[in-house]
């Protein structure tokens, strides 16, 4: 068996939020599901704010929200790792991308941290990645983006060759 | 709850999560806004007779390959020279012989000059390889020959180029297999009189392989490829060692002893035809150049570098074969065994596992030299079909990224080829020369023309590699034309033939592009016509409620026609009619002579004639099939009517399907 501090490694899931890190979150998990075969599970959370009911449909249609998923599939297809892919509406994305995990039972979950800065110049980390370190059961794997990688062009996509995107949400 | 599924609730109260259906993932992935891009899945047929038609297809060709793996099913160098030089290497398995029944006329002495005349035509070959070097650069987008004609001369000119590289092609396929075939039985004579057979199941398996895809023909090639390379190298190694070192070539006074006496001189004109027979070497050549975007990148430069050592592996064999034969004084026996299988059985020995082993190679490799035609040809046809000098269909790529028109095509042609010929190598060469020198030769002008235009780094040296090599060419093709007349004229009648072939179809292309072109500023308003419906009605059936109410959702013009042979049954179906239909008015067309579907057919060219403001729309009422069975027993009149009206002036028909609702 390849070594791999993950092992035994029968599912993994990648937390994508339709932004710059996607690609290199999911080129990971490929590179550490493909060696130990084990299901790599690509979620993205669309979250619903209090104006509409959560059982109100917004994402199936959402063309966006579906592109986060088909990339990610399209990397895995690239990479000879087949992705299996949920899309889930929910409150709040760190919440629901831990029970997704925990009842999916993975034994690890890659999510990315696109490299922000809060007015004043401040790292801006968010609340999802802390929400997620602080309570999924199973290993987190955190992906922060490059210093510089967005000045430098599209280097996530060169991961994976010419990757289109519809758009991400901010 | 979305697509049938619930809200989850998560570790705290307020966690919940709902998994949404994306009911599009399973057959479609979006690739940005707009643009889906199917699946396998989309790809499946629907029905059990697609399906199972699909499986046999899989089990044959391998499963369908997505276009985004066709840059993985380019050539490495070590690949692309297995399966571009093949056609050029195993020319060296009978060129020498063509050389040797030339010059026996002329008796044994005659016999001697058969190296001279082997190391002119390596020269030759030398310029050609130059000359083709410089086309990979020039032309990285393949096509050869016609290519280069096309930028440089004009349509004429490279359409006479692709007339004979498909020639050439057709050709390579055919003689590759007989000479192989020939090879076969020179090791087991038994097999004489299956020679056709072999052939063609030979041609119909490279065929099969082809269609499977580029890159798994290529492994099935390389091997025997370098295989019959290495054995024939080895073998000119132990010959010449034999001859210049240990002395155990056959004395100059000894040699040719069988040979019959000579029926003419030794003049230039004898020179000339072994030239121009031995001249069949260089045939191949071109594949490299013509498939300069199957390699890997960077294409040009890997091309180029294959063609050169190619070109040098093809001189050492022809020249070291032709060495060893005239230094063992062997030569060609009519319904004997081939020259080089002579050669190989004084050097292995004769009956030797050795002899055995390189007649097997010798002959996998002109089988397999057949391949590269299979690489080239289908390439170059594509090339044709884009450019609307070939049906279009040649132009696509079938599951596994073949040019299965192409593919198929070429298989057939030799196939029919081979039948033709008996299976006999010496037959088809006079017609395979001709083709592959007037291809040199407008190739080597084009680039001449080319490098006076573009008078880029080193042109004057370029040039005059390439006007060396037109001038060389060009008399060869004068040579070899009449030196194998009259079989050669045929090519140059077929040339003409099918340059006038391409020219037709472009023409019909170019016209009805013409036709159906919209022009860029023109804004397409609403419609301006008029829709008139006629519904050829056999009686009230829920198909035929259908079609009229989707006629009438057409037009307010709507009119239904009975046609009948039983006036009182027409007359029942109008009373049916005006009461459970009413506003759409019925035609009875009484039918005498109870014909159907051409009374219907004047009924509309009398009464509603074509007008250049209305369209009339045939709505013809169709019951679904449910099985393959069923469409014989269903519609047959609907499908008579529709083959007659397709093509009628400002006229639409319009197939309204019936499902029937019980299983």
């Amino acid at each position: 068996m390849p070594e791999t501090p993950f092992a035994p490694l029968k599912r993994a899931v990648v937390g994508l939020n339709g932004g710059p890190t996607d690609a290199r979150v999911v080129k990971l998990g490929c590179q550490l599901a493909k060696p130990l075969k084990a299901e790599l599970i690509a979620l993205h959370i669309v979250e619903v704010d209090w104006s509409h009911d959560l059982e109100e449909d917004i994402a199936s249609d959402n063309v966006i929200a579906s592109t986060v998923l088909d990339l990610a599939e399209r990397i895995g297809e690239k990479m000879g790792q087949p992705i299996r892919t949920e899309l889930l509406q929910a409150r709040d994305v760190g919440a629901a991308l831990v029970d997704e995990a925990a009842e999916l039972e993975a034994d690890v979950m890659i999510i990315g941290l696109p490299y922000r800065k809060k007015f004043g110049g401040d790292f801006a980390i968010g609340r999802t990645v802390p929400y997620v370190l602080q309570n999924a059961a199973c290993q987190v794997i955190v992906v922060r983006e490059p210093i510089g990688a967005r000045d430098s062009g599209p280097a996530a996509d060169q991961l994976v060759g010419s990757v289109r995107r519809a758009g991400s949400p901010a | 709850m979305i697509g049938g599924r619930r809200p989850l609730q998560g570790r705290k109260p307020g966690d919940k999560r709902v998994r949404v259906e994306r009911k599009h993932a399973e057959y479609f992935r979006y690739d940005e806004e707009g643009v889906l891009v199917a699946k396998p899945k989309a790809h499946e047929e629907h029905s059990a007779v697609g399906r199972t038609i699909a499986a046999v297809r899989r089990a044959f060709f391998g499963a369908p390959l997505s276009s985004e793996a066709d840059l993985e099913q380019r050539l490495d160098k070590k690949k692309a020279l297995a399966i571009f030089s093949s056609d050029a290497i195993s020319s060296s398995a009978y060129a020498t012989e063509e050389i040797l029944r030339v010059l026996v006329l002329a008796g044994a002495a005659a016999m001697l000059l058969s190296i001279q005349v082997a190391m002119a035509i390596a020269a030759l070959l030398f310029v050609v390889a130059i000359s083709y070097r410089q086309v990979c650069f020039a032309y990285p987008t393949g096509g050869g020959s016609y290519s280069v004609a096309g930028r440089n001369f004009g349509r004429i000119a490279s359409l006479v180029a692709a007339s004979a590289l498909i020639i050439d092609y057709v050709l390579t396929v055919a003689v590759s297999t007989s000479s192989a075939v020939e090879q076969i039985v020179s090791a087991v004579p038994g097999l004489k009189t299956e020679s056709i057979v072999i052939g063609v199941a030979a041609i119909a398996l490279i065929t099969l392989g082809n269609l499977r895809g580029l890159r798994e023909s290529g492994s099935i090639f390389a091997l025997p490829t370098y295989l019959f390379l290495g054995s024939a190298l080895l073998m000119i190694g132990m010959g010449v060692y034999r001859i210049l070192v240990e002395g155990g070539g056959v004395p100059v006074e000894q040699r040719f002893t069988g040979v019959p006496s000579a029926v003419e001189t030794v003049g230039v004109l004898l020179l000339l035809k072994a030239f121009a027979g031995g001249s069949v070497a260089l045939t191949g050549t071109e594949a490299i150049a013509t498939g300069v975007n199957a390699f890997k990148p960077p294409e040009s430069r890997n091309a180029a570098n294959t063609l050169m050592v190619m070109a040098a592996l093809l001189a050492i064999l022809f020249i070291g074969i032709t060495f060893l034969a005239v230094n063992y004084g062997i030569f060609h026996v009519d319904g004997g065994a081939t020259v080089i299988a002579q050669v190989s059985a004084r050097i292995y020995g004769d009956g030797s596992l050795g002899f055995y082993a390189f007649q097997l190679f010798t002959a996998l490799l002109l089988f397999l030299a057949a391949n590269t035609s299979f690489n080239a040809f289908p390439r170059l046809v594509a090339i044709l079909g884009q450019d609307g000098f070939m049906p279009r269909q040649f132009s696509f790529r079938g599951d596994r990224l073949s040019f299965t028109m192409g593919i198929v095509l070429l298989g057939i042609l030799a196939a029919s080829l081979v039948i033709l010929f008996g299976g006999v190598t010496h037959a088809l060469i006079p017609l395979y020369s001709v083709g592959v020198f007037l291809d040199f030769t407008i190739s080597q002008s084009g680039m001449v023309r080319h490098w006076l235009r573009e008078r880029g780094r080193g042109w004057q040296y370029r040039i005059t590699i390439n006007t060396v090599g037109a001038v060389l060419t060009g008399i060869v093709l004068v040579v070899v034309t009449f030196a194998k007349a009259p079989q050669s004229l045929l090519v140059l009648l077929l040339i003409p033939l099918l340059v006038g072939i391409m020219l037709f179809i472009r023409r019909e292309y170019d016209d009805q592009a013409d036709e159906l072109a919209v022009r860029p500023e023109q804004v397409i308003g609403p419609p301006h016509r008029r829709e008139r419906v006629i519904l050829p009605v056999p009686g009230i059936t829920r198909a035929v409620v259908q079609a009229v109410n989707f006629g009438r959702s057409l037009s307010d013009d709507v009119r239904a026609v009975h046609v009948t042979d039983d006036a009182e049954a027409g007359a029942r179906l109008r009373k049916d009619w005006e009461r459970q239909i009413p506003g759409v008015p019925l035609v009875i067309v009484e039918s005498p002579f109870r014909a159907l579907v051409q009374p219907f057919l004047t009924y509309l060219d009398v009464m509603v004639p074509p007008e250049e403001d209305t369209i009339t729309i045939v709505v013809l009422p169709e019951y679904v099939a449910r099985h393959w069975w069923e469409r014989l027993l269903y519609n047959q009149t609907a499908n008579r009517m529709r083959e007659a009206l397709v093509g009628r002036p400002d006229t639409v028909v319009a197939n309204v399907p019936y499902r029937r609702e019980k299983p």
